[in-house]
């Protein structure tokens, strides 16, 4: 796995940002940046060169699985793999997210574990299909 | 009132039979002192029923204004509530980041005595089974009393941080009773809004409303036990629903 990826964290609360920048920095991942919503993310990952995004559901703005449409409807970005971490946790919603795309999926509250397996998942899929 | 209606239909059954008997036997004074007494009769029913119309209304009239507590519900109580929820949002933001700045801290101590130690152990091994030389032994005991300087500097600054942790939790006293101030309003404006609604006469039958799948799928916020449906109970179960989409 390759810890110099470049991490694009979306959460409307600052203080779980900083949890999973904590993880993903204890997991080796240093390379990260942050936005609140998807209306401040899209931007972001058209520009930068994200390598991974990892974003919650619910945000004021543009939500996440609506942000998930959006990348996944961007030629540019169409390939980019998706984690959601978030406390929507209604089958409904999993199974939604699953259709528009996401590559893996985490219910708050989460532990380190499950974030490095989940992580681990993403990359393995990734290396196997290349 | 039921009796009270009987007895006057009781009035009213013997007054019409003594009128009947009256007239047929011609006394005709008799016969409108009786009709007379059941005008009166009727009246007084009249007024009876206007009288308990007004009552009524007067209480209704009177409840309302007792529930100028609605209007001060509204006007004062509820933006209390919402800043008092504010402030514990706020509070436990404040809380996490204190905790989390404590644990930042801490972290790069831990590593750093974790490196230290584990490059120390390795050469002490060598060292107790007789495999080091004089000059590296001198070296390592250098780096064994750098070793000790960084662990009676850092030990104090961890445990300094950890009940930086441990005060970071005082929130919890203190939201908790917000939180419950807010619950007792929520349950004073349920029993207001149930007084209203008998008040005003119309059946509590909650709307059926259908689903939509927008509605299902609209993101709802963490589900509570027992009171959201449809949820599922964990990272677990989440696994499961996805493997079997064939993730």
């Amino acid at each position: 796995m390759n810890k110099n990826i470049k991490i694009l964290i979306v959460d409307d609360f600052s203080t779980m940002r900083r949890i999973i920048k904590n993880l993903l920095r204890d997991l080796g991942f240093t390379n990260t940046s942050e936005a609140d919503d998807g209306t401040t993310a899209l931007p972001m990952l058209q520009s930068g060169n994200f390598d991974l995004l990892v974003t919650d559901w619910n945000m004021p703005g543009m939500q996440g699985i609506d942000l998930l449409r959006a990348v996944r409807a961007d030629a540019k970005l169409a390939t980019l793999p998706v984690l959601m971490v978030t406390a929507e946790q209604k089958k409904e919603q999993i199974i939604e997210a699953a259709k528009a795309g996401v590559n893996g999926y985490i219910v708050k509250p989460f532990t380190a574990a499950t974030l490095k397996e989940k992580l681990e998942k993403i990359f393995e899929r990734i290396e196997a299909s290349q | 009132m039921a009796n009270e209606s009987s007895v006057l239909t009781e009035d009213y059954v013997t007054r019409v039979r003594e009128l009947a008997q009256t007239v047929e036997s011609g006394n005709e004074t008799e016969a409108v002192r009786l009709l007379d007494e059941l005008t009166s009769l009727r009246e007084k029913t009249l007024y009876q029923e206007l009288g308990r119309l007004t009552r009524e209304f007067h209480e209704a009239l009177q409840s309302f204004r007792l529930d100028s507590r609605i209007t001060s519900l509204a006007a004062e109580d509820f933006p209390d509530a919402r800043e008092r929820l504010n402030y514990v949002v706020s509070m436990t933001a404040q809380s996490a980041n204190r905790t989390m700045t404590a644990v930042e801290e801490s972290m790069p101590i831990c590593e750093s005595l974790e490196q230290q130690s584990s490059s120390l152990r390795d050469d002490w091994n060598r060292f107790t089974t007789r495999k080091m030389g004089a000059d590296e032994f001198r070296e390592l005991s250098r780096r064994v009393g750098e070793f000790l300087d960084a662990v009676s500097g850092g030990a104090p600054q961890l445990r300094h941080n950890l009940q930086e942790v441990l005060m970071a939790q005082d929130f919890q006293d203190l939201t908790g009773q917000i939180i419950h101030r807010v619950v007792l309003l929520v349950d004073e404006v349920e029993r207001n809004l149930v007084d209203l609604i008998r008040l005003s006469g119309t059946s509590i039958t909650p709307l059926q409303e259908e689903v939509s799948h927008e509605s299902l799928i609209a993101a709802s916020g963490p589900p509570v036990p027992g009171l959201d449906q449809g949820a599922v109970s964990g990272q677990d179960e989440v696994d499961e629903l996805l493997s079997s989409l064939g993730f």
